[in-house]
Formats: C-alpha cells, sequence, structure tokens
C-alpha cells in the first residue's frame, strides 16, 4: 500500500483533507447536528413518550424488518444476479446489465406506483394471488417487495467486480485437487466475495432503511399495520409536531449508526487477515 | 504408458486448436511440450487434466481411458502460471486443501504437510499467507499442493512464466530435483526452449495445434525433420540444395552428415532442405584454408559481441554459394548465413566487416521433406504473376521459411513437351482445362511434386489425403507430413475400394489404412486420421471434395512420373480446389 503521503495527482495532502472535511461538515454532519439539536430541545420524558408510542414502536419493527428481509433478498438474488452477468455470455447481456441500475434513476414514487398497479387486487399479478389469499400491496409484503426493488442494484455492484476478480484458475486448482461444484463455490468462491456480498448488504439495507417515496404507495400507510417510521416523520411534521419528528429521525439515525457500524466491523474483523496480508 | 493420448482433437470456434495430437509419456519421464504461443501446448494439457474437453480422441491414464472423466477423478496434480493459490488460506490451508477435500484424518494432513513443505525447502513458512512469500515461493506453494494427494501425474503450464530469470533457475533446479524424487511422470509446457532443453527427459514441439515431433533434446537439435523445430530449437540455417539423388559420393559437394535416403527411382536431381546450425559454420580466409566441406564465400555483413559468442552474419555471394550453379536463374536471391564463434576461433581469425570469407561446414543435415522450394511454372509472365499473387500460396512459403520463385515456359503446354530446366522444389501450375497437360509436362521431366492451384484459392480448412497404388505410398505421406506441419487444417486419410467388394477385400482395406496411420506415425510423427469409403476412386474423390468448399487434395499417383486420363477431372474442376500430387 503507497503512504498517504505520496504525490498523487491532485494537489497538497493538507487542501484535499481539508475540502473532505469541509464537504462532509456542510452535507452531511451540519443536518444531523441540526437534528440531534432539536431533539436535545425536548424534555426527556416528552422524549420518551414520542419515540416509545406505540405507533412509533410497530413502525420501527416494520422499518427494520422489512429492511432486512429485503436487504437478505437481495444479497442473495443479487449475488445470482451478478454471477449470472459475470459468468455467462448471452444475447441481451449488455441489456440486462444496464437495467439493473434502473431503480438507481427512477423516481421511487413511480416504483412504488408501478408495484402497487402491479399487485394489487385486481392488478396484473395480484388477481392472481388473491384467489390464494396472499395479499401483496397495502400489507407488510409490499413494502418488503418496494424495499427489494430499490436495494437490487446495490448488492449486484458491489458483488460484480469481486466475481470478475476470482479467476478461473482457482475454481480449476480446486477441480483438480478433487473438491466438487459446491465445495469450490463454499470454500473458494464465497469466501472470496463474502466481504462484498457484506458491503452490498449494508447499502442495499441502509438505503431500505431511508426509502420512503416507494413504500408509501405500496403500504396503503395503517396505523400499526403498515406504516413506515419515515411516513410517521412526515406525518408529525404535517401537524406541526417538529419536535416529534426530530425525535423519531433521531432515533431512526442512531439505530441506523449503530447497525452499520456493527457490521462494518464485522466486516472489518473478517477482512483484517487478507488486508494486512497485501502490505 | 502412463499418458496415451490418441488423436486428441480440440476446436475453437471451428478452428482446430490441437489437432490429432498423439503422444505416449512413459512412467517416471519429465515430458516438456514446446511451442510458440498459440500452438495449442496448454490447451493439451488441460485437456490432460480433464479441464478442458476434447471433440475428439482419446486420453488414457496409466491404462485407464479418462478422456470422459472429470478433472475431480483423474487424480493428476495440475500447476498454474500465475500459482491460482487460494488467497484466504495460509501456505499450509493451500497444500492440504486436497486431503481437506477427501477428508482425511488431521494427523496425516499434518504429516503430508509438513513432508510436501520440506521437500520444497518453505518448512517455516506453514502459517504465512500466500501474498506474503515471492513470486517463486508462492510457485512452490503451488507444486506442493499439486502434490498433496499423491497424484499419478504432474502437469505444469508455463510454470515460470511470470518469474525472473534467476528465480526461474533456482525454481527449475528445484522442480526437476522433486521429480526425480518422486519418479512421478510429468509433463511441462513451455515457450522456452533453454528451459526446455533444461528439464526434459523428452520434448515435444507444437506448432499450429499438431505435435510436429517428439524425441530427446539432442536428438531434435541436432536431426529435426522439420523445418519448423529447426529454427525453433535454437538458431539455425536453412539451406536449399540440389543433390544427385542416386549417387551420394559424386562431386565434391556432396552433403557430409546426410543420411541417404532411397527416391524414387526415376528422379535422379533433387532439390533438399539442409540445415546448418551457426556453430557448425567455419570460416576462413580462403577455401584452401578450411578444415571442413566448402560451402561458398561470402562477405561479413553484421558482427556482434554477445559475451561467450560472436554472432556474424555472412552474406553469401551467389556466383560461389553451392547451391545455385544448376538452379534457374530466378533463385539469386541473396542468402545470409548466421554464424556463431567462440572466443578461441575469434582470436584465430579476427574479422572486420566487409571482409570475404570462405564458409566450410562441420555438419550440415538434410531435413527429409520433399517440399522444398516453390516453383511457379507458367507459359506466360502474367500467368506466373497471377499465381505467384496467390495469398495462400505466399503465405505458405512464408511459414515454410522458403523461396517462392517464377519460372516463364512458353512450351509448358505445348506437345510433345519441350524441355526446359527442371525447376526446384514443388512445381506450382494453374488448375484449371490445361492443368492436366502441364502436370504431363513437368511430370515427363522428372519434376515432383506438383502443385495444381486455382488461381483464387484460399488457405484449406481441410486436406483429403489419398494415393492410388502402393508405389506412391511414400511420396504421399511424406508431402502430407511436410504440408500438415506448415498448414493448420484436418486431414483425413481416404482409403477407397471398389464397390461390391468382397468382405475379405474389405478387411483387408482396413488393415492397409491402420497400416497407413501406423506408418505416418512411425515415420513421419504424424497422426491422420481415416476413412474407408466404397465406389470408383475418382467419383468418391469428386464427392469428397465437393461437400465443402475449402478443402485440397494430396494426392498419389498410381505409376510415378504419369497423369492418367481418369485422374484429369481432379484437376480441371472449377470452382476447384488446390492438388499437391505426386
Amino acid at each position: 500500500m503507497n503512504g498517504f503521503r505520496q504525490p498523487s495527482v491532485l494537489p497538497g495532502f493538507g487542501l484535499t483533507l481539508g475540502f473532505a472535511t469541509f464537504f462532509l461538515s456542510a452535507i452531511v454532519l451540519l443536518p444531523l447536528a441540526a437534528l440531534v439539536l432539536k431533539t436535545a430541545s425536548m424534555s426527556w420524558s416528552d422524549f420518551v413518550s414520542v419515540v416509545m408510542s406505540p405507533r412509533a414502536l410497530a413502525s420501527y419493527r416494520l422499518s427494520f424488518g422489512a429492511s432486512l428481509v429485503a436487504a437478505l433478498i437481495n444479497t442473495f438474488f443479487g449475488f445470482i444476479v451478478a454471477w449470472t452477468l459475470v459468468r455467462y455470455e448471452f444475447p441481451g447481456r449488455k441489456v440486462l446489465d444496464a437495467m439493473i441500475d434502473m431503480p438507481f434513476a427512477l423516481p421511487t414514487a413511480v416504483s412504488g406506483i408501478a408495484l402497487t398497479a402491479v399487485f394489487a387486487q385486481n392488478g396484473w399479478i395480484g388477481q392472481y394471488l388473491e384467489p390464494y389469499g396472499i395479499k401483496v400491496a397495502y400489507t407488510w409484503l409490499g413494502v418488503t417487495l418496494a424495499l427489494t426493488l430499490i436495494g437490487l442494484p446495490f448488492v449486484v455492484r458491489s458483488v460484480q467486480p469481486s466475481l470478475l476478480e476470482v479467476q478461473r484458475d482457482l475454481e480449476d486448482a480446486a477441480e483438480t485437487l478433487g473438491a466438487t461444484p459446491f465445495y469450490i463455490f463454499r470454500r473458494i468462491i464465497f469466501p472470496a466475495v463474502l466481504p462484498a456480498l457484506a458491503s452490498g448488504f449494508t447499502l442495499a439495507f441502509a438505503r431500505a432503511v431511508g426509502e420512503y417515496g416507494s413504500v408509501i404507495f405500496i403500504a396503503g400507510n395503517l396505523p400499526m399495520k403498515t406504516e413506515i417510521t419515515p411516513l410517521l416523520i412526515v406525518i408529525k411534521l404535517e401537524e406541526f409536531d417538529y419536535n416529534g419528528a426530530a425525535a423519531l429521525g433521531f432515533v431512526m439515525l442512531a439505530m441506523s449508526f449503530l447497525l452499520l457500524l456493527s457490521i462494518n466491523l464485522v466486516q472489518a474483523w473478517g477482512r483484517r487477515r487478507l488486508v494486512a496480508a497485501r502490505r | 504408458m502412463s499418458i496415451t493420448l490418441d488423436q486428441v482433437t480440440k476446436q475453437y470456434q471451428g478452428n482446430p486448436v490441437v489437432n490429432d495430437v498423439s503422444l505416449a509419456v512413459a512412467e517416471g519421464e519429465f515430458f516438456v511440450l514446446l511451442g510458440p504461443s498459440g500452438s495449442g501446448k496448454s490447451t493439451l494439457l488441460r485437456a490432460i487434466a480433464g479441464l478442458t474437453e476434447v471433440d475428439h480422441g482419446r486420453i488414457t491414464l496409466f491404462g485407464r481411458d479418462v478422456t470422459q472423466v472429470s478433472a475431480r477423478e483423474r487424480e493428476v496434480g495440475f500447476v498454474f502460471q500465475n500459482y491460482a493459490l487460494f488467497r484466504h488460506m495460509t501456505v499450509g490451508e493451500n497444500i492440504e486443501f486436497a486431503l481437506r477435500v477427501r477428508r482425511e484424518k488431521a494427523s496425516e494432513r499434518v504429516r503430508r504437510r509438513k513432508e510436501l513443505l520440506e521437500l520444497i525447502g518453505l518448512a517455516d513458512m506453514d502459517d504465512r499467507l500466500p501474498t506474503q512469500l515471492s513470486g517463486g515461493q508462492q510457485q512452490r506453494v503451488a507444486v506442493a499442493r499439486a502434490l498433496a494427494h499423491k497424484p499419478k501425474v504432474l502437469l505444469l503450464d508455463e510454470p515460470f512464466g511470470a518469474l525472473d530469470a534467476k528465480i526461474r533457475e533456482e525454481l527449475r533446479r528445484t522442480i526437476r530435483s522433486v521429480q526425480r524424487e518422486l519418479g512421478i511422470t510429468t509433463i511441462l509446457v513451455t515457450h522456452d526452449q533453454e528451459e526446455a532443453f533444461a528439464l526434459g527427459d523428452r520434448l515435444g514441439v507444437m506448432h499450429l495445434g499438431r505435435l510436429l515431433e517428439a524425441g530427446k533434446p539432442t536428438e531434435l537439435y541436432s536431426r529435426p525433420a522439420t523445418r519448423f523445430v529447426a529454427t525453433f530449437l535454437g538458431a539455425a540455417n536453412l539451406i536449399l540444395r540440389r543433390e544427385v539423388r542416386s549417387s551420394p559420393e559424386s562431386g565434391p559437394r556432396a552433403l557430409p552428415g546426410r543420411r541417404p535416403e532411397a527416391g524414387p527411382a526415376y528422379r535422379r536431381e533433387q532439390e533438399v532442405v539442409a540445415m546448418l546450425r551457426p556453430e557448425e559454420a567455419e570460416l576462413a580466409a580462403d577455401r584452401d584454408e578450411l578444415t571442413t566441406s566448402f560451402l561458398g564465400y561470402g562477405h561479413v555483413e553484421d558482427m556482434q559481441f554477445t559475451g561467450a559468442l560472436e554472432r556474424l552474419r555472412i552474406r553469401m555471394s551467389a556466383e560461389d554459394s553451392g547451391r545455385n550453379d544448376d538452379a534457374p536463374a530466378s533463385t539469386t536471391a541473396p542468402v545470409w548465413i548466421d554464424v556463431t564463434r567462440t572466443q578461441p576461433e575469434q582470436r584465430a581469425f579476427p574479422l572486420a566487416p566487409g571482409q570475404l570469407v570462405a564458409v566450410g561446414t562441420r555438419r550440415i543435415h538434410v531435413l527429409p521433406t520433399p517440399l522444398s522450394s516453390f516453383t511457379v511454372c507458367a507459359g506466360s509472365r502474367e500467368a506466373a504473376d497471377a499465381l505467384l499473387a496467390n495469398p495462400w500460396l505466399t503465405d505458405l512459403a512464408a511459414r515454410m521459411q522458403t523461396r517462392l520463385s517464377a519460372q516463364v515456359e512458353p512450351g509448358l503446354e505445348s506437345q510433345p513437351p519441350v524441355p526446359g530446366p527442371a525447376p526446384g522444389g514443388v512445381a506450382v501450375v494453374s488448375a484449371g482445362p490445361g492443368c492436366p497437360a502441364r502436370v504431363r509436362n513437368l511430370l515427363d521431366r522428372g519434376v515432383t511434386p506438383v502443385l495444381c492451384l486455382p488461381e483464387d484459392a484460399g488457405a484449406p480448412g481441410r486436406v483429403v489425403v489419398h494415393f492410388a497404388g502402393q508405389v506412391a505410398r511414400r511420396a504421399t505421406l511424406a508431402m502430407t507430413a511436410s504440408l500438415l506441419r506448415h498448414v493448420p487444417a484436418e486431414a483425413v486419410f481416404l482409403g477407397i475400394l471398389p464397390s461390391g467388394s468382397p468382405e475379405r477385400t474389405r478387411t483387408a482395406g482396413v488393415r492397409q489404412l491402420l497400416d497407413v496411420r501406423s506408418e505416418a506415425q512411425a515415420g513421419h510423427g504424424l497422426d491422420v486420421r481415416t476413412e474407408l469409403r466404397l465406389g470408383d476412386r475418382i467419383q468418391e474423390l469428386l464427392r469428397e471434395l465437393g461437400s465443402q468448399p475449402g478443402q485440397m487434395l494430396v494426392l498419389g499417383l498410381p505409376e510415378p512420373g504419369s497423369l492418367p486420363e481418369n485422374f484429369e477431372a481432379l484437376l480441371t474442376q472449377s470452382p476447384g480446389w488446390p492438388v499437391l500430387l505426386a
């Protein structure tokens, strides 16, 4: 690894570090600090009554639970999509590759409305699920579906480069040594892409927790049932309860931060051997 | 035999990457597959390991047909150019991977791991990660890993490719000693001839998907059978010479070291390709001072000092060079001879650029190829130029590193034939309506082989071989062998029996085909596929050649020197195919 004092194409280390700090402060830290300050102006009992209200608790459960499920689904299927794109040559591969990014570009409200139209009781797919008693739109299933849609590209784009890096030779070597395809996957390919997979999961999860636009259309927004925390915040804002909104925002921020930090720590622990070795 | 390959063929997008390779490697032998990049050697090695499926042929390991067996079950050890170590495992874990896969007991694993680390000289590196090792150490680990499950065969694919010269030599020695110690049958693939000489008990040289020759390093170096092997294994001067075959001792120009080879009786004079190694050439101020046979006079054109040796390039003077006194006038192109001299030789006879020297040859080796050079024969300049412009012909001559010249003969098509100076090497005439007359004219003058070339003929993708009668058998096989070494095409040997042949004749026909195959293999190191047809000879050949475009015919005539009338159809078809006949 290069020492960070080495000459580089961008001017001076001091200047770039200063700029990075300033940029991060202005764009990220300042608004967050405002949020914390706003929350701090509440009394403790007010804070607790807002953030521990049954409605709020139900919304945390839905937000974090659905995000977790969606991120897990994405990790699994995102890996398969990335594998297909990296390992196979087929007509339309480039098109499919480009389509992966569409959830990035699509206004989330549009995808939410589209999903609702398709999965509503009389929608294209919803009408066939209805007889089986499966309701997607306006249930937690719908929320999970919307969160899955917007999280997929994160996993695919994280895993793709590291899959490309797994040389075919490694698999060939394992095969000549007697390993079965499943063994090769478990012991050679999976460990190699695990860090990328974890970071893809983290990104998809973080994105899902913060998602608002697509969910509110398909969720139905029944209090205690299909109400996500971001929506609850918006409702508080519309009631001019700025302090309540800030309190809920603070809780989301804290929980997300803790979750992301712990995932990153686990990842760093897993990767330490490799990173240390590359010096 | 521990590794046997039988007509192994691998096509990639319709092109043969490995083309009918047959090979047998003895138990405990260190065999080196040598060839330029793209010659198919790595593909062949992967096929032996089971990492690449073959389209045709059979692979046998220790008597067990493994052609359809997966790499996992072939019990081979494979070492890759880029090491292919598992980076998330320690050196020890890498080495015991094969044992873990096989669920060996932990105690056994540890024992074997210690043993192997000892063997490759990295005893204290057990807990390191591969990325903490140097390239040479990583490749040692890869070798140990490949040996862990005690494979019967070790396959190494350019294992030194990514290493610098000094480490390369060290690792080379390690691998050689490990191989000797274990007595394991080994095939190593490389493009480096020095490496091949240093390691191999035997070498096989591959080019264009074919295994050209296999043999002991010293044998291949001093007596190659093909131009490619001659020039790929070290430097070589290829010289075209005319020689009188019937009387080896005739005249002062009889070549020393030549293997006498009985040519067809009607043929009195022949052009041959001779190989002169740079270190086998002697330089002196005058012909009389040479202690070896005189080759010719020349001027020193270029001198390079390279440490132990001095490299010289001598431009031979046309009037004195040995090859031209009876050659056609169109062959006056300058000939350079590369010479290397040792320090004592330099001191004994110091040279300066431009100086006139006499060149002698200590040892010269005549290649047994009937396709020495190409001479286009045509009735007019225009016709000759049209043939000379054929891209496939120019390409073929360039690949053979030989001369392509033209000889205009107004009397070529007249009857009775007007005798002229016999063209050297292969006579090339244009195919089409007047072709049989041209061929007869040449055959009457004792010129063979003859190549009938349609003007727009491209590189053939398939070569059909047939001889009409046992007399032509030798010549046909020799032509085929020589041609196929320079043409990346599949070849099939067609045996044709009259339709309605009794069962006994058919069996004999099949046996004859098998004989041909083994003769081609024994005599030329070439494997050909065989097919037996029933029907009229000419009709069958016409049908075979007409079945798909891009084919070529190698034809042995029933009687040397004469073209039967019913064979004319093979030469006059339009659009036609190239026919090489003798």
